[in-house]
């Protein structure tokens, strides 16, 4: 899958959760999940779980720790679809 | 260190299935889970833990600031119904907690529980997010200017790179430790003496 579609993938599956609707019209790599798009943190097992669903990988408890950034998500959806 | 979390309950469920499939396994230890589902109301349970940890891991990072996403590694004990501790990488929080039928606030300690602090609780009027986040921010300010005898035009608060938000006095650093928190209707501060 390229990036871009990766991309585009992951902000239809955050869009139900985001609280700051700037921060989504402008969504980069470098975006924070928490700080920027100020998605509640008990919704980011959500983004998690969608993930999971969507792309199915397992997001082990190692890789979530890491998924506060749009580039950390994609750096683990990359791999995990890797390892398939 | 101090550090608190609101969750609105109402808004809760609406936000949150904690009944779906992997949500309890990716939130919550075997023995948090085992609280949930031996309790009277598992609902209210699963967001007394969450609140526990969120309020214990604001404390966490003002010493630490290590952000990451792990819920599993703020594990949660609990001591009676609205008091408890949360383990973080070694380190022992002492949480407390005020349960009514709307919310659920939890208050964190780094060191052991004391009394020695100030809180509020709020409700608001308008459900939009920023509105209510700078309805916090003024909140907690005018708790300090009350505190510091100062006016509230001297004072601001920004948050750091990590999120935690500082007092400053005419661009001074104060070092009170505090924690924000809102969720849907409420909003509420602590600030520890």
């Amino acid at each position: 899958m390229k990036k871009e579609d990766l991309i585009a993938t992951l902000k239809k599956i955050v869009k139900p959760y985001i609280q700051n609707e700037d921060a989504f019209e402008n969504l980069s790599e470098n975006t924070d999940f928490i700080k920027d798009l100020k998605i509640n943190s008990a919704n980011l097992v959500d983004v998690i779980l969608d993930v999971e669903d969507e792309f199915d990988i397992i997001v082990d408890n190692e890789s979530m720790e890491k998924m506060l950034t749009v580039k950390a998500a994609l750096e683990i959806i990359e791999a995990k679809l890797s390892e398939k | 260190m101090i550090g608190n979390d609101l969750v609105d309950l109402k808004l809760a469920n609406i936000q949150s299935n904690w009944q779906r499939k992997g949500f309890l396994d990716k939130l919550f230890t075997p023995k948090e889970q085992e609280y949930i589902l031996n309790a009277d109301n598992p609902f209210e349970t699963v967001w007394l833990l969450w609140s526990m940890k969120e309020s214990a891991y604001k404390a966490y990072l003002q010493i630490y600031g290590d952000r990451f996403f792990s819920p599993k590694k703020l594990a949660c004990s609990l001591l009676s119904k609205n008091k408890g501790t949360v383990l973080i990488n070694n380190s022992l929080f002492f949480a407390e907690s005020e349960v009514n039928e709307h919310f659920i606030h939890s208050i964190s300690f780094s060191e052991k529980y004391n009394n020695n602090f100030l809180t509020d609780c709020f409700r608001f009027e308008h459900s939009d997010f920023k509105t209510q986040n700078n309805q916090t921010y003024q909140k907690v300010l005018e708790a300090f200017a009350s505190e510091l005898k100062l006016p509230i035009s001297l004072l601001n608060i920004r948050k750091n790179t990590v999120g935690i938000p500082q007092l400053f006095q005419d661009k001074m650093l104060h070092k009170k430790s505090f924690s924000l928190t809102h969720h849907g209707q409420f909003g509420a501060f602590c600030i520890r003496n």
